[in-house]
């Protein structure tokens, strides 16, 4: 196996900081994000005991806010005292390394690429943010109280679907490189060959999770209805979800430029546990009550996505678990399924 | 007789005599965490809990039951598990024509402060408002459960406000805009706050008329400062809105900030009885309308 000391990764990393855009963990305030770094050694990126960030990967592909395009009008040069309206569209640009990614939130990159990518038409906006970045991962060396990605298919050593992946030992890190774009990205670095194997992360118990045709029967349930009856109705369990991936799009003026002529096609995170998400023209709501929605929630992880593309679309990250004001359980929705 | 015990006897009464048709109480989850729960009939009785992690303020369900009525029927009723805190939002909400006052049986627990829920295994603490906070007893009760506990000898300064009006406008506007720029807007603030039932949210408009629906620093600042706006003078103070963000922001401070300023100028606290807050609701002593 190949080994790279702590003080060649952070070397490594400071020299990557310098010369691209590398996000990796930090803390702010005291919560800890995927944040641009300068200075390998102010970030939480190194740091064996932090906690999993916030919020996923899924925001460096599809952040919450992108203009998709300008909408200007200009003079008519055919017709005087005409205009006509002229759109741009705005591809992002992004060279970026992202470093500390958990295997859950590489896993939840396949289930975004497969809704976003491998289904006609791709979206140009993430495909180009896609294809300029690096996913450095990094095995999870526990998994943590409310952690289940064993029991949707990956685990917290799964090198899956990252270019590099890192494993901590007492020597310090082994690589392994997972794909042509990670072995570019580590020419020059000194790595070192060691009889050491690669260590294995500690695993929970796996639980029971329902087969996807199994759903279908559960949709009057009356505990829809019950589990939802505490539920906020806010949107934290869709924002904070490394695959969930549901928008809006609005044309609005550009911000900050008053009789401004000019708009902007925005596109913006949006979530079906919103009341009004699902409101359609003339103001009906086929999801009106709290328990349809959530209802849905569900459903699509891990009835409707795998009906489409293949596996669930849960990863197992825990984020919801964690993060919910009120604690709807997704561990305790897939539990009601197995046991009925 | 525990706490919960007492809320059980009282919440099985309520329901056997059919005074309510709902129980708003607590619960403790699969996962041992507290949480709201909803007792319909005497044998889920047994779910109703009250211990330290009692944090939510279920005063927030309130609006969305009582306001929905048939006609010819008579007006829902439900009975709700209140702290001392949550019970001015009740003050609040009747003052303002929520739904009327036979419409809930409030069963008031007095309070000794509730434990910060620590994900990371260590020793639990009071939560931070609970340690500046002196009240024990409920402001209005249809029961209450306990004798009120002894105040600690001293309560803790609020010393991020206090911190907060040392500075200048600028370093406010400074320090705030670095919190609210980590928002993500799921608007968890405001779906855990009892006090924000507006129909639909100035902020979630269709037509984005106040604003839009961008998730960057300008909507987030429109927000966060709008909402804090129309919360001054309502306010009640449960930090529900705080230990719900994701992002950590320190929204409770913020509504303290306006909460101080209310009571300076107009020697007004929020909730502690049935009357209106006086800023934007009310004009009297010869105010007029601009």
């Amino acid at each position: 196996m190949n080994v790279i000391t702590r003080a060649g990764l952070q070397a490594w990393l400071q020299d990557l900081a310098d010369s691209r855009r590398l996000l990796a963990p930090q803390v702010v305030e005291d919560v800890v994000l995927f944040r641009p770094v300068d200075d390998i050694r102010t970030s939480a990126a190194l740091d064996p005991n932090a906690p999993r960030p916030a919020m996923s990967i899924k925001e460096a592909f599809f952040p919450p806010t992108e203009r998709l395009m300008l909408i200007e009008p200009q003079a008519d040069p055919d017709t005087p005292g005409r205009r006509r309206v002229r759109l741009t569209e705005t591809l992002p640009e992004a060279e970026q390394v992202i470093f500390g990614v958990r295997p859950c939130d590489a896993r939840g990159m396949a289930v975004l690429d497969a809704a976003f990518l491998e289904a006609a038409p791709p979206d140009p906006y993430y495909a180009r943010r896609r294809e300029g970045t690096t996913l450095i991962g990094l095995a999870c060396k526990e998994m943590g109280p409310s952690c289940f990605c064993r029991s949707v298919g990956g685990g917290p050593d799964d090198s899956r679907h990252v270019d590099v992946f890192l494993s901590e030992t007492e020597e310090g890190y082994v690589v392994q490189v997972i794909t042509e774009r990670g072995r570019a990205l580590l020419d020059g670095v000194p790595l070192s060959e060691s009889d050491a194997e690669r260590p294995s992360s500690a695993l929970s118990d796996p639980i029971a999770v329902p087969d996807p045709l199994a759903w279908p029967a559960y949709f009057e349930d009356p505990f829809w209805g019950q589990m939802s009856e505490r539920c906020l109705s806010c949107r934290i369990c869709a924002y904070v979800c490394p695959t969930c991936r549901c928008f809006d799009v609005r044309d609005e003026p550009v911000e900050s430029q008053a009789g401004s002529d000019r708009f902007e096609r925005l596109r913006c995170w949006d979530s079906c546990s919103s009341a009004g998400y699902r409101r359609i023209a003339g103001g009906h709501n086929p999801r009106s009550s709290e328990g349809q929605r959530l209802r849905n929630r569900f459903f699509c992880k891990f009835y409707y996505y795998p009906l489409q593309y293949g596996p669930s679309a849960c990863t197992g990250c825990g984020r919801c678990i964690d993060a919910c004001p009120v604690n709807v359980d997704i561990t305790e929705v897939l539990g009601h399924l197995v046991t009925g | 007789m525990s706490h919960t015990e007492a809320i059980r006897a009282r919440a099985r009464q309520l329901l056997e005599e059919k005074q309510v048709s709902c129980v708003i109480g607590y619960e403790v989850g699969p996962r041992g965490r507290t949480r709201p729960t909803f007792i319909y009939a005497p044998d889920q009785i047994d779910r109703l809990v009250w211990n330290s992690a009692c944090t939510h303020n279920l005063t927030r369900y309130l609006p969305g039951r009582l306001k929905v009525g048939k006609p010819g029927e008579p007006p829902p009723r439900v009975a709700v598990v209140v702290k001392p805190c949550d019970s001015r939002a009740i003050h609040v909400l009747l003052a303002e024509s929520q739904f009327g006052r036979e419409q809930v049986h409030v069963i008031g627990v007095a309070c000794e402060g509730i434990m910060d829920a620590r994900s990371d295994g260590g020793q639990a603490e009071l939560q931070a408002r609970c340690r500046r906070c002196r009240e024990r007893m409920p402001v209005l009760a249809d029961d209450v459960i306990g004798e009120a506990p002894s105040l600690p000898a001293e309560l803790d300064p609020d010393e991020d406000l206090a911190r907060l009006e040392a500075m200048t406008a600028a370093e406010r506007t400074e320090f705030w805009l670095a919190q609210f720029d980590r928002c993500i807007r799921c608007y968890a603030c405001r779906q855990a706050c009892p006090m924000c039932n507006c129909p639909i949210c100035l902020f979630e408009r269709d037509d984005s008329l106040w604003v839009g629906i961008g998730i960057r620093l300008n909507e987030k600042r429109a927000f966060h400062l709008g909402r804090a706006y129309h919360l001054a003078g309502r306010c009640i103070g449960c930090d529900e809105c705080e230990r719900v963000c994701p992002m950590h922001i320190p929204i409770g401070l913020l509504n303290r900030h306006l909460a101080a300023e209310v009571n300076r100028a107009f020697g007004f606290q929020a909730g502690v009885a049935p009357v209106l807050g006086p800023l934007v609701t009310v004009l009297r002593d010869g105010e007029v309308h601009p």
